[in-house]
């Protein structure tokens, strides 16, 4: 009997129809975890580097993990995997939603599921435990994300399925649309909506009515007991709970000076506070919402009382899309950014990509790099809501000018040959609302060589946010105390390399990284005693972070295999070339130069291409790709020599 | 004498359903929603969540409804307990339940419901925002009544 695992993959081929389900052995259980680390071995050996993304060989992975759909705290999260539409060259590309779905296909009986083909036109898929079935979904295209899940929950007569499903953004291929399941949990970064989208899937509704067995029950019941009840003494989980990630507003603002002002131009806002978790929570909190299994809660559903909004509900915003499609593009106004935050996720649209484009956009419009030639007559000034809403609406529709921007900023400054420069964006993917020049190094160093380009869910390191809370925690890990302060270089690439083997760890087993990296409530001992108790197995916290840095290994060596290294490893120009103008943080510059090649070291990782050197690959148990690799970094040089010719 | 029993406030509950994994887990060794007592109702598009808990009935409809006399009243706790050894696997109490509290378990093919853990429920002890409290029903309504007028104090 298997335990934690259910050990089955189910494999949809929806050019053919054909459904398989196949077995996940021990040895890759144990290689690879579940989840995220499922998925990123399953595209590097299944979507080589010549796929296209919006073809039919590329291939769409959910993956639960070993914990997911049990008591262990907040461990109902999945990993959506496919080559990714957004990244240029177009390269790896994941996303991590909560919600309740991924328990769901847990109980259905399965780890992981693959969907590769293409309908011949619109589906969706329907499991129930068991029984697959493609169905049509004809008369669901088009439909916004809530309608299309009230639609399947009423035709399939069961209102408690669980679907993930893409709005009419995904539909269009908006290159950075989203999935989202339970109507406003959303697997958001790097286009897998759109991979959805091309595949004619509108949804995958799933109902599961078994088990997840565990190895020793009393045992595992009372690690449980003791972290959550660590969780509820936490201050930083008691802060989420209370005022969701709109708590870092004040602290991002008026503190650190990171808060994403008009497309970065500057760290900090006078009238921030307009954004406060506390306003927030007083004015605008319906609801707290908690994903499965989960003591934190940091979710938010909203209510806009009165204004032009007046009666407004949705499921959000957090701080990454209430700062994207707010200071990002100019916006203070808490009831505008509710509202673009409900219609982003109705149209199904990554929150971040969507503000990146718009706010390039705003910022070529003021320094007069577009005109109303470019924009078909639109200006787009600052802060105006009326021409944020249309756009939205625009770019999931692919209307107009928002056909433009629905390739992402990276794409639409391509295509115009013009403001390249004010692209906020790593590997042609654009940047969450993080500011390395106020949130920190660690972080910095993350954006640069993360694998999904700009974004800082490649390792969290909060060990320099939120680690001085917890004392003696990152002398401990570190060495050092100093580490504590953001903008010290002292032991960031350390830190960046713990911080995302432990990511990788959490993301594969799935606990949600809040537990572990933002919270340091759970630590890697405890997710240890978490899996051995949960499957019946002895591990030991040492060897759970390298089987995280074998996960981040396969994930480097899928873009080195796209010739994509250390020329590519970039934070934009305005974090290492722009000093911050004012604020906390006046005059810093994020330190690039100096940090990443110390990254590479840390890492092991060659310092003129940024690969992997073969003997790290040998002794994380990836001596079988080290060939395959040495083969791409030779070719990686002439890339080099040709850049310097 | 009074028992304590089961009480809730949906406007506490943020749907996590911790108490379904506490609840399967401590009754019957794994992690399935469909073999916990207690169940959480969602609506997700409305941001809505309601624990729903046995009530354990003063005249319980399921003991009325059971022709084996597999049900009784568990008289230190007040709980309403099934004796799976005498339960015939009828569905008689499972439709008799006006809360649709009694489940049927997929592979003993009997029915079950909430026993109370015995006097120290796993859902209330788990609750993360105490939308399920254990509590005697008049402390619990002092504490409703307290928290309403406090609001209409401040205000």
């Amino acid at each position: 009997m298997l335990y934690g695992w259910t050990g089955k993959r189910l494999r949809v081929d929806l050019s053919t129809g054909s459904v398989k389900v196949e077995e996940i052995d021990g040895t890759y259980r144990e290689k690879w975890l579940g989840g995220r680390g499922f998925n990123s071995a399953l595209l590097y050996r299944e979507v080589g580097p010549d796929v296209e993304p919006l073809a039919p060989e590329n291939k769409l992975i959910f993956g639960v993990g070993p914990l997911t759909g049990t008591f262990a705290p907040s461990s109902g999260r999945t990993t959506v995997t496919a080559k990714s539409p957004m990244g240029s060259p177009p390269g790896f590309g994941d996303s991590n939603m909560g919600g309740h779905w991924g328990p769901e296909l847990k109980y259905a009986g399965y780890d992981q599921l693959v969907i590769q083909g293409k309908a011949a036109h619109p589906v969706y898929l329907w499991i129930e435990d068991g029984r697959v079935e493609i169905r049509d979904a004809r008369h669901i295209w088009g439909k916004l994300v809530p309608e299309a899940d009230a639609i399947i929950k009423e035709e399939l007569g069961n209102a408690d399925i669980h679907v993930a499903v893409i709005g009419p953004a995904g539909e269009n291929l908006v290159r950075f649309a989203c999935i989202l399941n339970d109507v406003y949990r959303a697997a958001g970064r790097s286009g897998m909506g759109a991979v959805m989208g091309s595949k004619n899937l509108k949804a995958v509704a799933v109902r599961g009515t078994g088990a997840v067995s565990i190895a020793r029950p009393d045992e595992f019941y009372s690690i449980c007991a003791g972290i959550r009840e660590r969780l509820r003494k936490d201050l930083m989980v008691q802060m989420l709970y209370d005022q969701g990630t709109w708590l870092l507003t004040m602290p991002a603002n008026y503190e650190q000076g990171w808060f994403c002002w008009r497309n970065f131009q500057k760290g900090n806002h006078p009238d921030a506070r307009l954004l406060s978790g506390e306003n927030h929570r007083d004015n605008y909190l319906a609801h707290r919402e908690g994903c499965f299994a989960c003591p934190i809660s940091c979710g938010r559903f909203s209510r806009i009382p009165g204004g032009r909004y007046a009666g407004e509900t949705t499921g959000g915003p957090e701080y990454e899309t209430l700062t994207a499609i707010g200071p990002r593009v100019g916006l203070l106004d808490p009831e505008a950014v509710i509202h673009n935050n409900k219609l982003v996720n109705e149209l199904g649209m990554d929150s971040c990509s969507c503000g990146g484009a718009i706010a390039w956009a705003m910022e070529c419009w003021e320094k007069g790099l577009l005109s109303g030639e470019d924009t078909g007559g639109l200006a787009l000034n600052w802060g105006d809501q009326e021409l944020v809403d249309k756009l939205i609406k625009m770019i999931a529709r692919r209307e107009g000018f928002g056909n433009i921007l629905a390739e992402g900023s990276y794409r639409a400054a391509e295509h115009f040959g013009r403001g390249q420069d004010y692209t906020m964006t790593i590997k042609g993917h654009d940047m969450s609302q993080d500011d390395p020049r106020g949130l920190g190094f660690a972080f910095g160093i993350g954006f640069a060589t993360g694998r999904r380009g700009g974004d800082h869910l490649q390792g969290l390191p909060c060990l320099e946010l939120t680690g001085a809370f917890y004392p003696g925690l990152v002398k401990k890990i570190l060495g050092t105390d100093e580490a504590e302060d953001r903008l010290s270089p002292v032991k960031k690439p350390e830190m960046e390399r713990y911080q995302e083997d432990l990511k990788a760890v959490g993301d594969s087993l799935t606990q949600c990284t809040f537990t572990h990296s933002w919270s340091f409530a759970v630590q890697p001992e405890d997710m240890a005693r978490l899996l051995s108790a949960a499957a019946g197995i002895d591990c030991d916290a040492e060897e759970l972070l390298k089987t995280g840095g074998r996960i981040v290994h396969l994930e480097r060596a899928y873009w080195n295999r796209l010739l994509v290294g250390r020329l590519e490893d970039k934070n934009p120009k305005r974090f290492t070339r722009e000093p911050m103008p004012d604020g906390p943080n006046k005059g810093t510059v994020f330190p690039e130069d100096e940090l990443i090649p110390r990254y590479y070291e840390v890492r092991g990782w060659d310092g003129e291409t940024g690969f992997p050197l073969p003997e790290v690959l040998k002794d994380y148990d990836l001596g079988d790709i080290a060939d395959e690799l040495e083969i791409y970094r030779k070719k990686y040089l002439d890339k080099i020599k040709m850049s310097q010719s | 004498m009074i028992h304590k029993t089961l009480l809730v406030d949906p406007a506490k509950c943020t749907g996590c359903r911790t108490c379904e994994m506490a609840c399967s887990l401590r009754h019957e060794a794994k992690c399935s929603p469909l073999l916990s007592r207690t169940r959480v109702i969602k609506f997700e598009a409305k941001g809505l969540n309601f624990p729903t808990v046995c009530a354990h009935c003063s005249k319980p409809h399921c003991m009325t409804a059971c022709t084996q006399g597999a049900i009784r009243v568990d008289e230190e706790t007040g709980a309403v307990v099934i004796n799976e050894a005498l339960c015939s696997g009828c569905r008689a109490c499972l439709t008799a339940c006006p809360h649709g509290q009694v489940g049927f378990h997929p592979e003993k093919r009997v029915a079950f419901k909430c026993d109370l853990c015995g006097g120290d429920p796993n859902c209330a002890r788990q609750c993360p925002t105490g939308a399920i409290k254990y509590s005697g029903v008049d402390q619990f309504l002092m504490a409703r009544r307290r928290a309403l007028l406090a609001r209409s104090i401040e205000a």
